[in-house]
């Protein structure tokens, strides 16, 4: 009895401090995983002009892989704080792909444009290369696909339902199921380009105040034309993939070469 | 007191003798002891010299006291003598030579201990000594050695499996024959290690020839060229064989297997063109880096990082020294990359490289200079860095921690007017609340939609296909609709005969059973819709091939609706066994029909 009575506080102490430490614990890795909480402690920092560490904040959750036009524009206007205008026209552009922030964030990049030392040369894409762009922006792969098979599919039942149901319109039921099929095959055949285009090419930014496109990847290689901060780059993945630390771009001035990858950021 | 300044000049005085004594301590040379023998392989019975050499300053120097030696007999405890005195730049040295001459007695390796030599009271010691003694009668039978060249020349490596980018020692090394005289050498350029990066080391001393036995046979060897070889990808590597070009004098005598070769009339001085073999060399990857950043550097280094200045204005120059300094493989030591700060604008890197190609190793040190410019004021912080080489001695990775590095920038007051720009950018964050996504890149073909509306379309088709011409033919072919219908009206005839006899029409009932059985038979095998006999049916199974037990049942069953018209007592129950006896017979003939 006497053994029990002695103990029995201790005990109770020593599973109340447990209780209180697994509840801290619990707490402090909710408070690791809210990214809308460690976004507010960013944007204090910003608030008191820690841009630095705002950043690094901000930089943090994106490597989190939780990601939000707030986010991203706010990335932005701190880089734009420290002048590093590259970056913040990268992370401007980032943020105009969500709704929440698209206003802003192209009031943001004609800001940014405006203060580039620098603009290129644009040389027109051809329009069979627009409507691709078009498709992959507004509508999206797997969008462009699921209405594809959506067609295929009606198409086919359409047709075979003729079989079935005699109508006096069948001929031209049985001419419109064909036609809904085909018009989703070639819209499936399209998306799979679409899908191709996606993965082979990126949009890249330039970041640093000025860098060489060259001819081969080299830095010895003959400079087939100087880059500067904001020049924009399509970036070709399957070309660039056998040389590590190097992409193939296609400048929009229309002309193509080597860059180095810690000159560009990758959209 | 009155100040004359005699206590100043006592002290100077003082002082100036205790430096004399100093600077004479200071200045008195070490005395170093070494032992030598003139050959470290000789054949048994042969003698050689053991030298015992003692230089530098010294007054007295005892005789040498040999240890006891195996393998070999000393001719004479009496040691010749030889002495030499110098006096160089004010300074007087002297060195005694002690010879002994030991012949070899038993084949084997031997080692010649540590000799001690008392100078001036103290006690120095030589380093232990090895020879090979070598058994001339039985060596000189061995057959390789006959067809061992009288001079060639052989690449001989440090490790035959290093791993990537480990410092491989190769030398060239000339072997010929007692009686040849090597005058000169001259390599033949353009010799390409495909796969190794090489550099030529360099030696102060004149290649020096030493005495080997090669199967019993006597050569002298010397090392020519020394290299420094770096494999720059795994597996098995090839050296190529290196060239050079040979003066050789020889001894024209009627035995030296070269004087036929060499001899010619007066001048028995000819050049020879040597090879090495091809060598192989496995080399070993790199294992897994275990924690910090790797940069390919392999060997043993020091690892440093500075920064030139630790305060600068906006958009001053900032350089960051990173120094890597050791021996190893240098010039493939990459870039190291820093984690830096936002706010700084990085320019293209700096890389320069000394390397000391003395002391048989490539050393020396490599910088890269990272030159950034600060964009926006603020202290800045470059974080601590583990930088990591692989050490081939310790045969595992050794990281080096870099501590980090903190600079401030001040706001250039001269550039107020640039930072006014920022002022105009009217774009607010956005605080509140965000809509937070995590973004994944799946393909389209990870989703069980895309399956299935690519293949649902191909079995919609296919199965409309069989249905559209299974009704077709049910339509057109006759035979066909009535085989594939008549298991169903042959199912209605039953019910209907049941129907029947419970209307109390037994007997019609029993006509309807008998036309259900040979309605089914009839549809199934194609016989004539009407006007058959049973015999014929039982007939056309038969015919089929149907079990002469089943066939036995329909005829039984068949005859017993035929004649129950005449049976006085046809009731109810009676009938309701035979349609469930028609049932059992329309089952076993669903599967034969």
């Amino acid at each position: 009895m006497t053994h029990s009575f002695i103990h029995f506080p201790t005990c109770g102490r020593v599973l109340a401090v447990l209780f209180i430490a697994v509840l801290a614990v619990a707490q402090q890795s909710r408070a690791q995983s809210s990214p809308q909480l460690s976004f507010d402690r960013a944007n204090e920092l910003f608030q008191n002009g820690e841009y630095r560490e705002a950043l690094a904040a901000y930089r943090s959750l994106e490597r989190q892989n939780q990601v939000s036009g707030a986010l991203f524009l706010n990335m932005g206007i701190s880089y734009v704080q420290l002048d590093s205008l590259g970056k913040a026209k990268y992370y401007f552009l980032k943020a105009s792909g969500f709704d929440e922030a698209r206003p802003e964030a192209y009031k943001a990049l004609e800001y940014v444009e405006s203060r580039f030392s620098r603009q290129s040369a644009v040389l027109p894409k051809l329009p069979w290369e627009r409507a691709v762009d078009w498709l992959r922006v507004n509508i999206g792969v797997t969008s462009l696909m699921g209405i594809s098979l959506l067609l295929l599919n009606l198409g086919v039942a359409g047709f075979v339902a003729t079989w079935f149901f005699s109508h006096r319109f069948n001929p031209v039921f049985r001419k419109a199921g064909i036609g809904v099929a085909g018009a989703g095959i070639v819209l499936l055949l399209l998306s799979f380009y679409v899908q191709y285009v996606d993965q082979r090419y990126s949009e890249a930014v330039m970041v640093h105040s000025k860098g060489n496109v060259l001819e081969r990847p080299s830095p010895e290689a003959p400079i087939v034309n100087q880059a500067y901060e904001g020049y924009m780059f399509t970036v070709d993945h399957y070309q660039s993939e056998p040389h590590p630390d190097w992409s193939y771009v296609r400048m929009s001035n229309g002309l193509y070469g080597w860059i180095q990858d810690d000159n560009i950021r990758i959209l | 007191m009155k100040k004359t300044g005699k206590s100043a000049v006592i002290l100077f005085g003082v002082f100036f003798v205790l430096a004399i004594c100093n600077f004479r301590a200071f200045a008195q040379p070490s005395v170093t002891v070494n032992a030598s023998v003139s050959e470290t392989t000789v054949y048994t019975g042969e003698r050689i010299s053991l030298s015992v050499e003692v230089s530098g300053d010294f007054n007295n120097v005892s005789r040498p006291t040999l240890p006891r030696l195996q393998g070999f007999r000393l001719l004479s405890n009496n040691p010749s003598t030889s002495r030499n005195y110098s006096f160089v730049n004010g300074r007087s040295s002297s060195s005694y030579t002690y010879s002994y001459y030991l012949i070899a007695q038993n084949k084997g390796s031997y080692v010649i201990p540590s000799v001690s030599v008392e100078i001036d009271g103290k006690e120095y010691t030589t380093d232990p000594i090895t020879v090979r003694i070598v058994d001339r009668n039985t060596s000189a039978t061995n057959p390789s050695a006959q067809s061992r060249p009288g001079i060639f020349l052989m690449m001989e490596v440090s490790d035959k499996t290093p791993v990537t980018g480990q410092q491989l020692i190769a030398d060239v090394v000339l072997y010929f024959k007692e009686g040849l005289e090597v005058s000169s050498y001259q390599p033949i350029p353009g010799w390409k290690a495909e796969g190794f990066w090489k550099e030529e080391l360099e030696n102060s001393h004149r290649p020096r020839a030493e005495t080997v036995i090669l199967d019993g046979v006597r050569y002298r060897k010397a090392r020519l060229i020394q290299l420094a070889l770096f494999p720059t990808k795994t597996g098995e590597l090839t050296i190529s064989p290196y060239e050079i070009v040979v003066s050789v004098r020889s001894a024209a005598t009627r035995d030296d297997p070269f004087s036929s070769f060499f001899g010619g009339f007066g001048s028995n001085q000819r050049q020879a063109e040597l090879k090495t073999d091809p060598l192989n060399v496995e080399v070993r990857p790199l294992p897994d880096l275990p924690d910090g950043r790797y940069t390919g550097a392999v060997g043993s280094f020091n690892i440093s990082r500075e920064v030139n200045t630790r305060e600068a204005l906006v958009g001053e120059t900032i350089e960051i020294k990173t120094t890597v300094k050791g021996t190893g493989n240098i010039p493939l030591i990459g870039k190291p990359a820093y984690d830096l700060p936002d706010g700084l604008e990085v320019y293209a890197p700096q890389e320069a490289s000394s390397l000391n190609r003395h002391n048989e190793q490539i050393s020396g040190s490599k910088t890269f200079t990272d030159i950034i410019i600060p964009r926006s004021p603020g202290t800045f912080v470059i974080p601590e860095e583990k930088m990591a080489y692989f050490n081939p001695d310790q045969n595992r990775y050794v990281v080096e921690t870099l501590p980090p590095v903190t600079f401030t920038v001040e706001r250039d007051p001269n550039a107020i007017a640039s930072s006014g720009q920022t002022i105009s950018f009217s774009v607010q964050p956005i605080t509140g609340l965000a809509a937070w996504v995590s973004p994944h890149s799946a393909e389209p073909w990870a989703y069980w939609w895309f399956w299935a509306g690519l293949v649902l379309p191909f079995i919609v088709l296919g199965i409309g296909y069989w249905q559209k011409t299974y009704q077709e033919k049910m339509h057109t072919d006759t035979g066909f609709a009535r085989s594939r219908k008549a298991a169903q009206i042959a199912e209605e005839r039953l019910n209907s005969a049941v129907q029947l006899s419970e209307q109390d029409h037994v007997k019609e009932a029993y006509n309807v059973l008998q036309k259900a059985l040979t309605g089914f038979i009839g549809d199934r095998l194609g016989l004539p819709e009407a006007g058959l006999a049973n015999q014929e049916y039982i007939a056309a199974l038969d015919n089929k091939g149907v079990d002469p037990n089943l066939t036995k049942n329909v005829r039984m069953l068949l005859d017993k609706c035929s004649t129950i018209s005449y049976a006085p007592d046809a009731s109810q129950g009676y009938l309701k066994s035979h349609v469930e006896l028609a049932r059992s017979i329309l089952d076993k003939l669903k599967k034969v029909l």
